[in-house]
């Protein structure tokens, strides 16, 4: 993939009018997109704003241009800055709801399986692998200080006795220490059904096919028990 | 008898006369959802007077009724897997008020947390896990409350993307089938925060400390309050109804004194992917963003929350800014974690503040708790586990 001098890539100009027309055929995409009058109070409020070059303001501008070349520029690594907190959105005048039109942004770029997205995402692997293939997201057994040593040296709690220290939870669901709970097999099954039918598993092959395949075997060794 | 409020800092304590309205006015969802059960077009999981509802105001005046008891747990992912007291004050809580629950393992994460964090799923997935959730729920005969402030946004966003796309609810519908479940809907969106909100006088009337000189700053949560902002609660009473009221209500029932800072609005950092992957981003905005305002502006004894993702990114993020110069400390804890330490449950088995990272014992002196006693017997208790012996649950283990 080639860029340009801003960190953009280099594609044709009928990719990125797909990109556009995939956006704007998105069902939640005219309840997002309504008037703006470049007030900028979604950006005065915006948290990322303070530390990343990004701008609710100028995402809700740029999709009302409808020109497919601005668009573009904000499909690499600008929609990744939004902290996804929708302060935009409540405080928006006219209702627009510019992190929801980054949420439909990232999906296109992930379904795409765009070589930013896949950069982006590389050190997410970890978590997408125990969601999609386990049913919950963070077990104690990931909060490791080699994973998280800026959380300070107390972080070495959850590696010492852990075994213990969860059967001590009173929560007999909570006394696992690979998963945050301990989710029954039938019940992973249905949410592998629910990937497989909704799409999910297919957007995972496309933005990191090592993933999927670790995935889809421990899918089929769950679904064969 | 009656809790008398009475706070000296801030705004949290003062009433007004106004309905709050924002000028703004929506569809009301409730009512359009109500519709689609007359036509047999969803199937409705209502508030049942077993669940003993109490009602609440939200945003725009409209009545939501939260169920007490005959509840369903929705655990949240980054409760359970790394701050468990939240999840274990909250049912500690329900055991004392003799109310009626299940915690079961036929339950997945929302995936909403991902999905902010990464964009890997869609609206058809999410709804389709959210059904398969609430369905769970159903079958039981249980209200459905949810743990997660990621989870009540994604389920309010859910649930109302059902109700006004016909095509969403025909292929979330589909998947359900295939699953061998129904498409069923709850009839109102409700989370934990709002639980612990309308029994703060009940739970008032088990603290066992006095939090007279305790300073609370409350951190609102941006999937709570921000997300379907309509539905979420406000109270004349509290903030005159221009914040929204959930754990600043509780923490006035306690008679803790609310404090306010200039940033209360902003988010905590955590970003969803940016907690792990651009973690300096997080760093940062705790610091200057939270902690500090907290601690210089209100003089803050503990900063209170009422979701999984702010918690873990206040509470974390704290020890390395030491590095920078950023010699503030406030410790973390969600609303239902501190109403069960003033209300007498032990630091460690219960409130399990062991597993956070900015030191808590100095709050935990103030309020006058034993912590080193109860860390004792928890380190007994452990070494009790290990040679082979039996853990003192909350519960029974469902049979099912």
């Amino acid at each position: 993939m080639e860029y340009d001098e801003n960190g953009v890539s280099i594609v044709s100009a009928e990719l990125k009018k797909e990109i556009f027309e995939e956006a704007r055929k998105d069902f939640r995409y005219e309840e997002y997109v309504r008037g703006c009058l470049n007030c900028g109070v979604c950006t005065g409020g915006c948290p990322p704003q303070r530390f990343f070059d990004f701008s609710p303001r100028i995402v809700l501008q740029k999709m009302k241009s409808k020109d497919p070349e601005l668009i573009w520029t904000m499909m690499d690594e600008y929609i990744w800055a939004c902290f996804q907190c929708f302060t935009c959105a409540m405080i928006c005048p006219f209702l627009n709801n510019p992190g929801g039109v980054i949420a439909i942004l990232r999906e296109i770029a992930v379904r795409r399986g765009f070589e930013s997205a896949r950069k982006v995402l590389k050190p997410y692997s970890r978590v997408l692998l125990k969601l999609t293939a386990y049913g919950n997201q963070l077990s104690p057994d990931m909060i490791q200080p080699d994973f998280f040593p800026d959380w300070g040296p107390h972080i070495g709690y959850a590696s010492t006795d852990l075994a213990a220290k969860r059967k001590a939870i009173p929560m007999p669901t909570l006394q696992v220490t690979n998963l945050a709970w301990d989710v029954a097999p039938e019940t992973m099954k249905e949410l592998y059904d629910i990937f497989d039918e909704s799409g999910v598993f297919k957007i995972i092959e496309a933005v990191d096919p090592s993933l999927y395949e670790i995935i889809q075997d421990i899918v089929d060794d769950v679904r064969s028990s | 008898m009656a809790i008398e409020i009475s706070n000296r800092l801030g705004l949290a304590n003062v009433k007004s006369d106004y309905i709050h309205a924002a000028g703004r006015k929506l569809e009301n969802i409730h009512e359009q959802l109500l519709e689609l059960e007359a036509k047999g077009e969803v199937k409705v999981i209502h508030v049942k007077d077993e669940n003993k509802p109490k009602e609440a105001e939200t945003l725009f005046g409209w009545k939501k009724k939260i169920p007490t008891n005959k509840i369903w747990h929705h655990k949240s992912c980054g409760q359970c897997g790394n701050i468990p007291g939240y999840p274990v004050s909250f049912l500690w809580f329900m055991n004392q008020l003799g109310l009626e629950y299940i915690d079961e393992r036929n339950q997945t994460s929302c995936t909403a947390w991902n999905y902010h964090g990464s964009g890997t799923s869609n609206p058809v997935g999410l709804a389709a896990v959210a059904v398969r959730n609430w369905h769970r729920a159903y079958e039981l005969g249980l209200f459905p409350i949810f743990h997660c402030a990621t989870t009540f946004g994604d389920y309010k966003e859910m649930r109302n993307l059902l109700v006004e796309n016909k095509e969403l609810r025909d292929e979330v519908g589909r998947i359900m089938r295939k699953i061998g479940r129904e498409l069923v809907i709850p009839e109102y969106i409700v989370h934990y925060s709002e639980w612990v909100h309308v029994m703060r006088f009940e739970i008032a009337k088990l603290k066992k400390y006095d939090l007279s000189n305790i300073i609370v700053t409350v951190h609102p949560a941006c999937h709570c309050y921000k997300m379907i902002p309509e539905d979420c609660i406000y109270d004349k009473d509290i903030y005159a109804g221009k914040r929204t009221a959930v754990s600043t209500g509780v923490m006035l029932a306690l008679g803790a004194q609310v404090a306010d800072y200039s940033t209360w609005y902003d988010c905590c950092g955590f970003g969803f992917r940016h907690i792990l992957t651009e973690r300096e981003a997080s760093r940062s905005f705790v610091m200057d963003r939270k902690i500090r305002p907290m601690v210089r502006e209100a003089h803050s004894d503990v900063c209170i929350t009422q979701d999984t993702g702010c918690t873990t990114t206040l509470d974390k993020n704290q020890w390395i800014g030491k590095a920078m110069g950023y010699t503030e400390q406030v410790p973390v804890m969600a609303d239902v974690m501190f109403a069960a330490l003033a209300c007498g449950a032990d630091v460690f088995k219960i409130v399990q503040l062991q597993w956070h990272t900015t030191d808590w014992r100095p709050l935990c002196e103030k309020m006058g708790i034993d912590w080193k006693k109860s860390e004792e017997e928890y380190n007994a208790y452990l070494e009790e586990l290990k040679a082979g012996g039996k853990t003192v649950n909350l519960y029974e283990y469902p049979k099912s």
